[in-house]
């Protein structure tokens, strides 16, 4: 009897974590673009002028893209490592758009990881080059202030960004181009940086307050996708069910997110925001693209939603969706 | 009493059929109440429009798992010694279940079947190799031929226990392969059965004339 109560207990105890064998439940499909509820207005450039070379005042209209570095002063420890052969040394591709001039004034806006911040500032114009001096409106904690300058015949936006607050990476450089932006369905990835299994990144992640503050828990599992994101695209042809069914969780996450990236879409999500900047083709621009999608693409995206939350689900799970 | 291989061996076996059989339990409960989205039928829409493919579905998934419990029962000497009423009843429940109800539902499934036509060609192959063994397993005892009885339930149960080898093998391939899903499907369709017929067969080849006859 006694054997018998002991053995019913154990069994109780085994089957009754048996749950997540047929299926890990909880699968949430991180799918940011419809999360955000932005009413922020987003300026654009007044007269955007598609002059890439500076010449007229008017010429630094428009987007200045490049990567938001950390200075090589700043403590390697900040670099992440994510596996064999992947690094990531913090650097965030920006958008800095000028957007109007108004006698000695300026104002514009920064898109960069998923943040729209506007700024507003000064520029005099010396012999050889432009020189500009604006801020964020400090009401961010991740506000702060952009010094850069523009070579005249030249087409660089070469500066500085310092922090108002004691944050984890208080200063930045880059150097940008400009850049006209406009949306291609045609546009396919390029074999550039390879998207990375950023599970073990998690661990870092903890100690990593400033940025989670910033940007949020986003960070979710991901099986590294296949040579499949090369060849299918959601934006211009519409997928039916044989084109995803055989895609792996990886794959379908990154074709979804391509088409947020031919929209100019700013990633919050780590991993996703990584491998995009590395796309030459990739400009930041929006931070809410919800009303810029095409048919196509929403239908391909509500397909595609359906096969992740299967793949998280039951892809290596004994039961099976 | 002395722990033999032998008894180990069955120990083993029953647990493991216990555990699979209570992981299909929670299997087919993910579809109790009827549910037209949950689980498998989330990326059958098409399909689950049908009514008569609504039909096969609920009544395979709903008598099946009722199929693998009684049949557990049946491979027992002791129990078909003993109580061989209970054997006879659950036998009745077994194979009408099967033949009224879960191989001709399966069977319409199968058409609709993920995976392409070889994928439809497997399950439909399946529905009907299970009908057809579970029949003759019953013409058998009809005729009080016991061991050709023995045989052809042991073909049904190999078959019924396909549920579970074809979930099983799918868990082992995305484990060490890490096939992409439909490649794996694809296989395990064909394998998940093919696999136990082979062991039944090499059962029924080794155990059959030793085995005792009631």
């Amino acid at each position: 009897m006694k054997h018998t109560i002991f053995f019913s207990f154990v069994m109780i105890l085994l089957l009754s974590g048996c749950e997540e064998a047929i299926k890990n439940s909880d699968q949430k499909v991180e799918d940011e673009v419809s999360q955000v509820t932005s009413d922020k207005k987003e300026n654009t450039p007044v007269k955007a002028n598609t002059n890439l070379t500076v010449n007229h005042q008017n010429d630094m209209l428009g987007f200045w893209v490049g990567y938001f570095r950390k200075p090589e002063t700043e403590n390697d420890h900040k670099n992440i490592y994510i596996d064999e052969g992947l690094a990531w040394f913090r650097e965030n591709k920006i958008n800095i758009s000028i957007d109007e001039f108004n006698g000695n004034e300026v104002t514009g806006h920064s898109v960069v990881a998923g943040n729209y911040r506007p700024f507003h500032g000064v520029y005099k114009e010396l012999d050889s080059s432009y020189h500009f001096s604006v801020s964020e409106p400090g009401d961010d904690r991740y506000d702060g202030k952009f010094t850069f300058e523009i070579l005249k015949h030249d087409s660089v936006i070469k500066g500085t960004w310092r922090a108002n607050n004691k944050i984890e990476i208080p200063e930045r450089v880059y150097e940008l181009q400009k850049k006209v932006f406009s949306y291609n369905p045609e546009q396919m990835l390029e074999y550039s940086r390879r998207y990375g299994n950023w599970e073990k990144e998690k661990k870092t992640k903890i100690e990593d307050k400033e940025e989670r503050e910033a940007f949020g828990d986003f960070y979710s599992e991901f099986s590294a996708a296949t040579e499949l994101i090369y060849k299918i695209n959601a934006s211009s042809t519409l997928l039916t069910k044989k084109d995803v069914e055989n895609l792996k969780k990886g794959d379908l996450l990154i074709i979804r997110n391509t088409i947020y990236a031919r929209h100019g879409y700013s990633f919050k999500n780590r991993p996703l925001r990584v491998f995009f900047d590395a796309q030459s083709w990739y400009i930041p621009v929006h931070v809410d693209i919800k009303s810029d999608l095409t048919e196509i693409e929403k239908k391909n995206i509500e397909l595609m939603l359906k096969y992740e939350k299967n793949a998280k689900e039951y892809y290596d799970s004994f039961g099976r969706g | 009493m002395r722990i033999t291989p032998d008894i180990l061996l069955k120990c083993v076996i029953y647990s493991s059929l216990f555990f699979f059989t209570y992981l299909m339990i929670l299997i087919t409960l993910q579809y109790v109440p009827v549910n037209f989205t949950a689980a498998f039928l989330a990326l059958k829409e098409d399909e689950i429009k049908l009514f008569h493919y609504q039909m096969a579905f609920f009544t395979h998934v709903y008598t099946s798992i009722f199929v693998l419990i009684f049949g557990a029962f049946q491979f027992s000497t002791w129990l078909r010694q003993k109580f061989s009423g209970l054997h006879k009843g659950m036998g009745y429940a077994y194979i009408s279940l099967i033949l009224v109800f879960a191989s001709p539902s399966g069977l319409v499934m199968g058409y609709y079947g993920n995976g392409g036509i070889y994928s439809k060609i497997s399950f439909c192959l399946l529905a009907i190799l299970w009908f057809c063994f579970t029949l003759l397993a019953l013409l058998k005892i009809k005729q009080k031929k016991y061991l050709a009885h023995r045989s052809f339930m042991i073909l049904s149960y190999a078959l019924t226990l396909s549920a579970i080898s074809l979930r099983l093998f799918k868990w082992l391939i995305v484990h060490t392969l890490e096939l992409p899903p439909m490649d794996t499907y694809k296989i395990v369709v064909w394998l998940g059965w093919v696999f136990n017929l082979g062991i039944s067969i090499i059962i029924i080849k080794y155990t059959g004339h030793t085995s005792k006859q009631r």
